[in-house]
């Protein structure tokens, strides 16, 4: 199927809004499995972008931009995923595969973004000086407007304008290509939890992980809601006992400094 | 000399900000990394959402303005709801007329340890177990998954009122409290958030090996040697090799995903999976 214009009108109006949020990571629109939601309302298929949002959702999951280095653009991995499943037909773990270069390409747009953007802050320092504070909002709020409407055109080429252009190169790919695509898919995620446990992943929570890896193995579950609760009671019994044991061996010290200085007296 | 009342470099007064200019304070914070770059980071926007309640405790002191905005455009990169607290935390102490070379130093100080703590609440805990809970009704194929996402990271954006209270009401004397029973709480949200990610391996890595591929004489499937020794194994294993990629090898993201897609398509074509 082919998005009308005025689709990819409304995806360039996505694209702004999400990819301000995406500046300032209030509302958390710029993760894949809303932009996957607004884009499937827009081309009329919301059923479509709520499966596409979940795979590239979990696929994305570690790749956040935490101690400054850019992962591969989430907003545009959401979007395209749904978009290349909705012209092309293809599954939603295929089209993950498949929107990998757009993600890329919005990374790097982003990369040169934040290079760029570091005249920002030096035309701000005139306004500082001056008490201009006028100025400095009225500068400061247009690029960062700037910087969307960028995006948002660089999101409506790659949904409107090149559809033909995607459609066309997909549909070139023999059926192991876009199973492998499904494959690479159904393994993603894994590099997002990856990521994810290079951080979270310590000494003493190594047993949390596979307690919560079997409880999803062995028990028939709706969702992880059960494991979220479990996971909580056992962290609260943990904090209470931390905060105690703590307590005592302080306690103990002083009432044995104090017995001290009783004895002294 | 010196009066006991602090004054602005006007000899007016300082005004005090009401509980309604601090909520306004956090739902402006929300501006913190527009125009982000790699020079000051969060710098501007940090600036820009503390200006309307700075002028509301200095008046119209252009020489202090202009001393805060550039004091306050220097280098600055945290988490953005920590960066509230500490926006709170910088407003007291404007308020009380604090030395600006100290509280410069303070806000120096807190925001890198701030960041780790506030990543590992928002980040690493929060963020899995919402998009856990909001995916799996997603696959469901209910409207719910987006919409609880949705409704879950308004509530996150709205705390930045809360945290904006609680700096501007800590002042400076709190700060050891606070960082105490953060210790405790970092460890638990750890726990928390890592028993989830456990969770999320089986239901989100899927892939087995093809019904075709059987071993040589016994004629039983690979796929079924693996599930005979622990169903999902595969996929557990296959997050734990990734993760000892990245940890002990520092491979390249870039280079693991399209590596994940390379061997998608070679086990397609040998038709193993």
């Amino acid at each position: 199927m082919e998005l009308t214009l005025s689709q990819g009108l409304l995806m360039a109006l996505v694209g702004f809004v999400c990819s301000f949020d995406q500046q300032t990571e209030a509302l958390y629109w710029f993760r894949p499995i809303v932009a996957a939601f607004f884009t499937g309302i827009v081309l009329g298929d919301v059923q479509l972008g709520i499966a596409c949002g979940a795979v590239s959702e979990l696929a994305y999951l570690g790749l956040t931009m935490v101690g400054g280095n850019v992962p591969p653009d989430p907003l545009f991995a959401g979007v395209m995923t749904v978009v290349i499943a909705y012209t092309t037909g293809q599954s939603a773990e295929a089209a993950l595969g498949l929107s990998y270069p757009f993600a890329l390409l919005a990374q790097a747009v982003g990369i040169l973004f934040y290079t760029v953007y570091s005249f920002v802050p030096e035309r701000l320092d005139g306004y500082a000086k001056a008490a201009d504070e006028r100025g400095f909002a009225r500068f400061l709020i247009s690029t960062a407007i700037v910087k969307s409407l960028v995006f948002a055109l660089l999101l409506f080429l790659c949904t409107y304008a090149l559809q033909g252009p995607i459609q066309s190169f997909v549909s070139a790919f023999p059926t192991w290509v876009i199973h492998g695509f499904e494959v690479a898919g159904g393994v993603l995620p894994a590099v997002g939890l990856g990521m994810l446990l290079i951080t979270m992943l310590k000494k003493e929570t190594y047993p949390y992980l596979f307690l919560g890896f079997l409880m999803a193995t062995f028990l028939v579950m709706p969702n992880v809601l059960p494991v979220a609760i479990a996971g909580a009671a056992i962290a609260a019994i943990n904090y209470a006992y931390e905060k105690r044991m703590d307590g005592a061996s302080k306690s103990a010290s002083m009432s044995a400094a104090e017995g001290d200085e009783s004895n002294g007296i | 000399m010196e009066s006991s009342e602090p004054l602005n470099k006007n000899g007016e007064p300082l005004k005090k900000l009401s509980k309604s200019d601090v909520t306004k304070l956090g739902l402006l914070s929300m501006l913190l990394q527009i125009s982000y770059s790699y020079e000051r980071m969060q710098a501007p926007g940090w600036t820009l959402s503390m200006i309307p309640a700075f002028k509301k405790i200095y008046g119209d002191s252009h020489e202090d303005l202009a001393e805060f905005l550039t004091y306050n455009m220097e280098f600055i990169n945290t988490e953005p709801h920590m960066a509230t607290l500490l926006q709170g935390l910088v407003l007291s102490m404007e308020e009380n007329g604090q030395d600006r070379a100290l509280i410069d130093g303070i806000k120096n100080g807190l925001f890198g340890p701030f960041a780790g703590i506030g990543d590992s609440i928002f980040w690493f805990t929060v963020l899995p177990i919402t998009a856990g809970i909001a995916c799996s009704f997603s696959e469901q194929g209910s409207i719910l998954g987006p919409l609880v996402y949705i409704g879950v990271y308004v509530l996150v954006c709205l705390s930045r009122i809360l945290f904006a209270r609680l700096g501007y009401s800590i002042g400076t004397s709190a700060l050891g409290t606070i960082s105490e029973s953060t210790k405790y709480l970092t460890k638990a949200a750890g726990i928390l958030g890592t028993m989830v990610v456990g969770a999320l391996i089986p239901r989100y890595v899927t892939f087995a090996f093809a019904d075709s591929l059987v071993l040589g004489a016994s004629g039983s499937t690979v796929q079924s040697v693996f599930d005979n020794l622990l169903p999902n194994v595969l996929p557990l294993a296959c997050v734990f090799l990734i993760y000892w990629l990245f940890k002990k090898k520092h491979c390249n993201v870039i280079l693991v995903i399209l590596g994940v897609i390379a061997i998608g398509l070679a086990m397609s074509f040998l038709g193993w999976m």
